[in-house]
């Protein structure tokens, strides 16, 4: 069994790995279960017995889309389209059923996370200097392969500079390139003046987060560096206002919530989800913190007491984080209005009695 | 209805396929297409196949936009198609061709020209500073 599954780690880990070159060899699960690494690591690497994990992890996944929550409301808010007279169907209850679930299924597909990449390395590669043409033409020439078989990962679009040198375009050359020979519907050649700084101020000042982060979503290449900039100014300007709700039941809660704990910056998102009463969701948002940081102080003391529920909150609040005040103060209010409520009805039941 | 255009273009005498530029656009604003056809059709008429695209005015980042579908560039090389001047200075610009001979002469005339131009600029100067002093003394 335990082969089977190692088996499994391999298959899914060879496509992450063409992903994220961090180690060579291939590692069992992550985290912090224990398990043992497949192959010996380098001797400099810092955690030797597990590898860190990975935002495309099944465990994490699985975290994540739990936290997410499935908001057929929101999911399926009505979209500005084509002006269409209402349609009514009649149904039975086991039809309106079918539907729902049809309903939950296209959710599901709807909120598939993006993926989280790091920024790619710069291409400063010269192929050809020819001095002889230095100065004979005032324009660069951009050549492209348009041969429809080959990826656009590998497709070959090299630049002759007015000076003579032929390189290889840069990637912001590399997709405007991609985009006029092969245009993909929305993205537009010159990314729209919306993506700069002080454009997306006025963006947050109008809290839509969710559009913005749809049409870079559209716009940019994952692991492209205007993408990952957008997202963590999105990310960033969520946190200081607290508008984690905004996300929720959206594909771009799960990032979020990954580039939070990776900076260990959970508080204002655990504050917010005991306020909303989502214990369940705070409390899998600090099993991801412990599983990505093991040798924090909160982790330790948790394994040590073999922690579950509020208790693993509580010690959170004393040990790691900043605002460790204001989650007391929000579990104690949460606490409160769950013993009121308790007290209530069976005062109600009383009376009517 | 038959076909029979194929059939009699075969074999027509002293014909064979070229790769070149099929102008197109409008006034003031050339665009031309990469294009396989045979040799003596017209130079926008039918052609067998298009191999790319080549845009002489530079965009607004000052790039000339041209692109070769070097897969079927090959087969038809392959095929024995001969190719025009243009087209093999654009392929040796792109590296997928040694540099063409021309490109190279040319680059060696703009260079003496431009050093004969200055020479002379500075010809000019000497004599105009020269004039100058003459009616001051």
């Amino acid at each position: 069994m335990a082969a089977f599954r190692i088996a499994r780690r391999i298959v899914l880990g060879g496509s992450r790995l063409g992903v994220n070159a961090e180690l060579p060899c291939v590692v069992a699960d992550g985290g912090g279960h224990g398990r043992r690494a497949l192959c010996a690591q380098s001797p400099g690497h810092p955690e030797a017995g597990n590898r860190k994990p990975q935002f495309m992890d099944e465990d994490v996944q699985c975290i994540l889309t739990r936290i997410t929550g499935l908001d057929l409301e929101k999911i399926f808010k009505p979209v500005q389209q084509q002006l269409r007279p209402p349609t009514y169907k009649l149904m039975t209850n086991e039809q309106l059923e079918e539907a729902h679930r049809k309903a939950v299924e296209v959710a599901q597909t709807r909120l598939k996370m993006p993926p989280v990449l790091s920024e790619r390395e710069p291409i400063n590669d010269i192929l050809v200097e020819d001095k002889i043409l230095d100065g004979l033409e005032t324009a660069k020439y951009v050549f492209t392969d348009i041969t429809f078989d080959i990826p656009h990962k590998e497709r070959f679009i090299v630049v002759r500079e007015p000076n003579g040198v032929l390189r290889k375009a840069t990637w912001e050359e590399r997709d405007r390139m991609v985009q006029v020979y092969f245009p993909r519907d929305v993205r537009r050649i010159i990314p729209p003046p919306i993506f700069k700084n002080e454009n997306l101020v006025v963006v947050f000042a109008q809290d839509r987060y969710e559009d913005i982060l749809d049409l870079c979503l559209i716009q940019f290449e994952p692991n492209s560096a205007d993408y990952i900039r957008v997202h963590h100014q999105t990310y960033e300007d969520i946190d200081k206002n607290g508008k984690y709700d905004l996300l929720r039941s959206t594909r771009h809660f799960g990032g979020l919530v990954w580039y939070l704990v990776n900076r260990r910056r959970i508080d204002g998102l655990l504050i917010d989800m005991i306020q909303r009463d989502l214990l369940e969701d705070a409390i899998s948002v600090l099993h991801l913190y412990h599983m990505l940081h093991p040798d924090c102080q909160s982790s330790k003391e948790a394994n040590q007491q073999q922690a579950k529920g509020l208790d693993l909150i509580k010690i959170f609040s004393h040990t790691d984080s900043q605002k460790g005040g204001y989650i007391e103060l929000a579990l104690q209010v949460y606490l409160e209005t769950l013993n009121s409520s308790a007290n209530q009805d069976p005062c109600r039941n009383e009376e009517t009695n | 209805m038959v076909h029979l255009s194929s059939n009699l273009h075969k074999y027509y005498h002293r014909g064979f396929v070229c790769i070149r530029l099929a102008l197109g656009g409008c006034t003031n604003r050339p665009f031309y297409r990469i294009v396989a056809a045979h040799n003596k059709r017209a130079r926008d008429g039918k052609y067998l196949e298009q191999l790319g695209s080549y845009d002489p005015m530079p965009n607004i980042f000052n790039e000339k936009l041209v692109s070769f579908n070097f897969e079927r560039i090959k087969y038809w090389l392959a095929c024995g198609a001969h190719m025009t001047k243009p087209v093999e200075k654009l392929l040796g610009l792109s590296g997928f061709f040694p540099l063409h001979p021309m490109t190279v002469t040319g680059a060696e005339r703009f260079h003496k020209k431009t050093v004969l131009m200055a020479q002379m600029e500075s010809k000019e100067e000497a004599v105009e500073t020269t004039e100058d002093e003459q009616p001051r003394s």
